[in-house]
């Protein structure tokens, strides 16, 4: 828990001395940026399928017409899982005893889109849609040894959100959304196979 | 624009922000690898060697051994012993007349040793003293072993390693002795030192997860 504040901690003070002081400025009119922590919990897989708040979510757009936006999103999350001993039959003749930690460490980045059904109020709720690219490493470490497999893939999420201004005329608030995520990614690691990663989970953060 | 800057580095900064899991979990527990050649029936093995000490991988330009009366020594062979013989094998002390030999080392210094290389697997850098020295009886001067399997590990310091040597098979033309069966664990030390109870923990595992290892001769 400690990790996670220091690392809210410097995304919350990086992204206000990024804020202007003062006024109603947006740092660029017509757009927004999000810094989220994210909580995330792997479905249809047991390989690492332990939810976590190992992760955190940034992105930001523009608003080419008053209620649809485009823009970037980059985001990470590991998810972590205890195996206890067992014996692994890596091959015809090769068989492992040990215990494992497993770790999917998930990076999907890419374009981001959203309608906001309210604009320039206090409660601004959307939907919105990110895809892009996904980088995974399936990774399961032993005392000794550590087992891991990189992949890329194709990423969707489908979200839906809100932002909070407690006082809209500053544009600097809270952000919320739930979303599902699917990537292409096909991992392979010791006897285990994810096909296809599958994620629900919801993001809390600031908007400015 | 400037303001954004340190935001897009904080966002690739964290790109690389993997949380590691937690390693004490794992800390107390063994890993125990086997492996072996499936085209060996080890039905057909009724007798086996086994030297009284215990060769220690080190940087040393000469061979060590954890002696015949060293505990560490009792322990691990007794162990192997009593698996071998709840599995119908019989000791004999010449391994001239063995069908099988048994070859136990310890790993106290990976400096020397390079277990697998890619190129070729089967070839084991810095075992120039190990086979053929005189660990086993002076008739095996000069044989080395041949694998027919690759071993896919580094052996990390402090390590036990257990290898069937099929003395029956032997190929006194090309001078190769079969190893027919690595048992690998790792996780043994406890402050440094060799945790006897849990080697022989992994010696039981070893042969627990190798059913094969069951001799048919009457």
């Amino acid at each position: 828990m400690k990790k996670i504040t220091k690392i809210l901690g410097a995304a919350l003070l990086m992204a206000m001395s990024a804020m202007p002081f003062a006024g109603n400025a947006q740092i660029i009119k017509g757009g927004y940026f999000n810094v989220d922590w994210q909580f995330n919990a792997p479905v249809g897989n047991e390989y690492a399928n332990v939810a976590s708040g190992w992760g955190m979510n940034f992105e930001g757009g523009y608003y080419i017409i008053p209620k649809m936006s485009l823009g970037l999103f980059v985001s990470y999350h590991t998810n972590n899982k205890y195996i206890g001993e067992q014996v692994l039959q890596l091959s015809d003749t090769e068989s492992l005893y040990t215990d494992q930690q497993h770790s999917i460490y998930q990076v999907p980045f890419g374009i981001t889109s959203r309608w906001r059904f309210i604009e320039d109020r206090m409660f601004e709720p959307y939907i919105g849609v990110k895809l892009g690219a996904m980088y995974t490493r399936m990774e399961s470490d032993t005392q000794v040894y550590t087992y891991y497999q990189d992949r890329w893939g194709f990423n969707v999420q489908p979200e839906i959100g809100f932002s909070l201004f407690p006082m809209p005329v500053n544009r600097i608030g809270f952000h919320m959304a739930i979303y599902y995520s699917y990537a292409t990614n096909k991992s392979h690691v010791l006897t285990y196979n994810i096909n296809g990663y599958n994620n629900i989970g919801f993001r809390l953060g600031i908007s400015f | 624009m400037k303001q954004v800057i340190p935001i897009l580095l904080l966002a690739m900064a964290f790109t690389a922000c993997q949380k590691e899991p937690d390693f004490n979990e794992l800390s107390s527990e063994l890993i125990v690898y086997t492996n072996y050649d499936k085209n060996v029936n080890f039905g057909k093995f009724a007798t086996y060697a086994i030297p009284d000490s215990i060769l220690v991988l080190d940087d040393k330009s000469k061979p060590t051994y954890f002696a015949a009366n060293d505990p560490r020594t009792t322990a691990i062979i007794g162990a192997i012993n009593s698996e071998m013989k709840t599995r119908g094998y019989t000791e004999v002390d010449n391994n001239l007349y063995a069908d099988m030999g048994i070859q136990v080392s310890y790993v106290k210094d990976t400096n020397t040793i390079i277990s697998y290389a890619s190129t070729n697997p089967y070839w084991w850098y810095g075992y120039d003293y190990y086979w053929p020295g005189s660990y086993w009886n002076p008739y095996w001067w000069g044989w080395t072993p041949s694998y027919a399997y690759p071993i896919s590990y580094t052996y990390t310091i402090g390590s036990l390693i257990i290898e069937f040597i099929a003395l029956e098979d032997a190929n006194a033309s090309t001078k190769k002795i079969p190893v027919i069966w690595t048992a690998y664990m790792a996780g043994i030390l406890s402050s440094n030192q060799l945790n006897i109870n849990r080697t022989v923990t992994g010696i039981y595992q070893a042969f627990e997860q190798s059913p094969y290892i069951q001799s048919s001769v009457q």
